[in-house]
């Protein structure tokens, strides 16, 4: 078995705010092997953004990491403990071993500086090359990514791109430091679906050439199902379910997922309703007691759940579901 | 036959620019053009279609939001009938009362200095369709209950709520005038997906307590396809195809069409669907090509296609294309929509 290039242990994260501590994520535990991507899903406020930021250190001051917390990078036969980086270490897993790619690259860019200046800055501060030399490697890889007439767009301002145009810009800039392992935070959700397709396409080349891993977040379960090896639902800060592509998608094992799913408008389900999840997400500040899910399941064993965190189940293939049902029948139903 | 509550003929929306040469007329964008659509009186009309291709300048045209360049565009429903390009004044005022819209951003939409008592009552006090405090308080409790806002809520502010309430809170203030006609713009897009299956729901049980009438704009063609009973799929400004729901799902002519619904990512991981790459980006409204607006992109494009717009043409069922091969292209196995390379 080879080492995972990164291994996440139960993670939690609060925050202090006004109103107290906040709890965003709880004992969350994953690893990504070398190569391999890992789809995170799951709602606004599951807490998979502060999930991934957390691997490259970027929440914010207020954010508090449990004690018991770890998160060990493995690279060059190194183990890299990321949540006791100093900040001279930082370099190491931002934009060096770790890249990211944001949601709204209209955001992520600055406004007043070229975006080839950008790509060359990150280059000269990750490596020791020259800048003639970076500017190559830039416009090589605006080339890689599909933009064309690279060596003018390098020139150019985030407001002459396009949206799709830009993502492939961001990508590019993510990428040209050859990271080990890529955050993708959402990178499809603010494009129209025939440029999505378009840029899915285009990760999964790079995936296979560059041979890094992926961390694919996102709340649309169609891109999960085209792009990642292996999935991780969130809900509230809990990871509910984790296993393969396959795995979740077919046969969800918790009632959460089985919901996402049912409420998933289908084109080959026309007449079947949209079975909504009923309630609303709870508040941060208002975390259900026992199950994070059971004010909202629909097959909630009442009592029980309220009052018992469950445990992972799992089958021998590695599927696993936090389900207190699911604990009751053995396997993921 | 049913009755028809909107209808546009040949309805055109140009934004004038600023620069361009001294003498001569200055550039415009041609947001809209020339698209003519039958709105049936208790339907839901879904337009769909990439972001510059018009479908919100369409709905707001539709709603004297936009200016009408060009085009009729007319709305009766039984009682009152206007020509909307040239509504004015009162009979404006009276429009507004009857066609609503509901935004995309239910953050964005709602003042968080107001309660949403106040939020709910504001259209009812602007229009001056209430006389008396209490009556609008029970028109402001009627709608919230149908829109299962709890009736406790109304002395909160909107921070308070989650992204599915203030929805909620915004389709309830949208309807709280009556309206017959109403323009969602985008407003399950915002919405998280266990949320949206619930919007949509109660979006539909309102249109048929109420017997209202929706343009409904949407990017989503999975959402069009379970809520609306006639599509139209814009591109460029240009209205490319429309049908009956299920008729152009089953069937789409238009390669445009065609490559919407193949870029939608199927839920099956071995399933990479009958993929039909669209290469490229919409052009830019400032500058369209010359003939069919998308034969830029399109794999099918011939001379023809470079240098004349096709025109809509019918093939029975209500579904009209503009396409100059649509019926060479029907012949094809499907398996050729499928790049070789």
């Amino acid at each position: 078995m080879t080492k995972p290039l990164i291994s996440v242990k139960d993670l939690t994260i609060r925050f202090k705010t006004d109103e107290g501590l906040v709890t965003a994520v709880e004992k969350v535990s994953f690893d990504i092997a070398p190569g391999e991507v890992l789809g995170l899903v799951g709602e606004s406020g599951s807490g998979k953004s502060v999930t991934a930021k957390a691997l490259m250190l970027l929440n914010p001051d207020n954010a508090v990491y449990d004690p018991k917390s770890s998160i060990t990078l493995n690279v060059d036969d190194r183990a890299i403990d990321v949540l006791s980086l100093g900040p001279k270490d930082r370099m190491i897993i931002r934009g060096g071993a770790v890249s990211m790619i944001f949601q709204e690259p209209m955001a992520s860019f600055a406004p007043a500086i070229s975006i080839g200046d950008q790509m060359v800055e990150q280059l000269l501060i990750h490596s020791d090359m020259t800048a003639a030399r970076a500017k190559e490697i830039s416009i090589e890889m605006l080339a890689r990514v599909g933009i064309p007439d690279p060596a003018q767009r390098f020139g150019q301002y985030a407001f002459e791109f396009s949206g799709g145009m830009r993502q492939r810009a961001m990508i590019a800039m993510a990428l040209s430091t050859k990271p080990k392992l890529l955050i993708a935070d959402e990178p499809t959700t603010a494009l129209d679906v025939t440029i999505q397709a378009q840029v899915i396409d285009l990760m999964k080349d790079l995936v296979s050439e560059f041979h890094m891993a992926i961390l694919f977040i996102t709340h649309d379960l169609g891109v999960i199902a085209q792009t990642v090896d292996r999935v991780a639902v969130m809900y509230l800060g809990n990871l509910v379910e984790k296993g393969s592509v396959r795995q979740v998608l077919r046969k969800p094992g918790h009632p959460y997922t089985r919901g996402l799913m049912d409420a998933l408008p289908k084109l080959d389900e026309l007449d079947k309703p949209l079975t909504a999840i009923k309630g609303d997400i709870p508040s941060p500040l208002d975390r259900p007691t026992g199950c994070v899910f059971n004010t909202r399941c629909p097959v909630t064993l009442g009592e029980e759940c309220e009052s018992r965190v469950p445990v992972y189940t799992s089958t021998e293939d590695g599927h696993q579901v936090a389900c207190l049902l699911a604990e009751k029948e053995g396997a993921p139903a | 036959m049913s009755e028809t509550l909107i209808a546009t003929d040949d309805l055109s929306v140009h934004f004038p620019l600023r620069g361009g040469k001294l003498f001569g007329p200055p550039p415009v964008v041609r947001a809209v053009e020339g698209v003519s659509v039958h709105i049936e009186k208790g339907s839901f009309f879904g337009l769909v279609g990439e972001s510059g291709s018009g479908k919100t300048t369409f709905g707001r045209a539709l709603l004297r939001a936009a200016p009408i360049t060009r085009g009729s565009a007319t709305y009766s429903d039984g009682d009152v009938n206007y020509d909307l390009p040239s509504l004015k004044d009162n009979d404006l005022r009276e429009y507004r009362k009857r066609a609503q819209l509901i935004f995309q951003d239910p953050y964005a939409a709602l003042s968080p200095r107001m309660t949403v008592r106040d939020i709910i009552a504001e259209p009812l006090e602007v229009m001056g369709l209430t006389k008396t405090r209490d009556e609008t308080d029970q028109r402001v409790r009627e709608i919230a209950a149908k829109c299962r806002i709890n009736l406790e809520h109304l002395r909160r502010f909107p921070h308070a709520f989650s992204g599915g309430q203030r929805q909620r809170i915004s389709i309830a203030r949208a309807l709280v005038s009556e309206p017959r006609f109403i323009v969602a713009d985008e407003s399950v897009a915002a919405l998280d997906v266990s949320i949206q299956a619930d919007v949509l729901n109660l979006l539909k049980s309102i249109q048929l307590e109420m017997g209202l009438t929706f343009l409904f704009i949407s990017h989503d063609l999975s959402v069009v396809a379970h809520i609306c009973d006639h599509v139209a799929v814009m591109y460029l400004g240009r209205l490319v195809e429309k049908a009956p729901t299920r008729e152009l799902f089953a069937g789409p002519r238009h390669p445009y069409t065609k490559a919407l619904l193949s870029a939608i990512p199927s839920l099956d991981p071995d399933d990479h669907g009958n993929v039909q790459k669209l290469e490229g980006e919409i052009p830019s409204p400032t500058n369209p090509p010359p003939g069919c607006k998308f034969q830029t992109r399109c794999r099918f494009a011939i001379d023809i296609c470079r240098k004349d717009e096709p025109k809509l043409s019918h093939l029975g069922f209500e579904h009209d294309v503009a396409c100059h091969r649509w019926q060479e292209l029907a012949d094809e196995p499907e398996a050729s929509l499928v790049d070789p390379a």
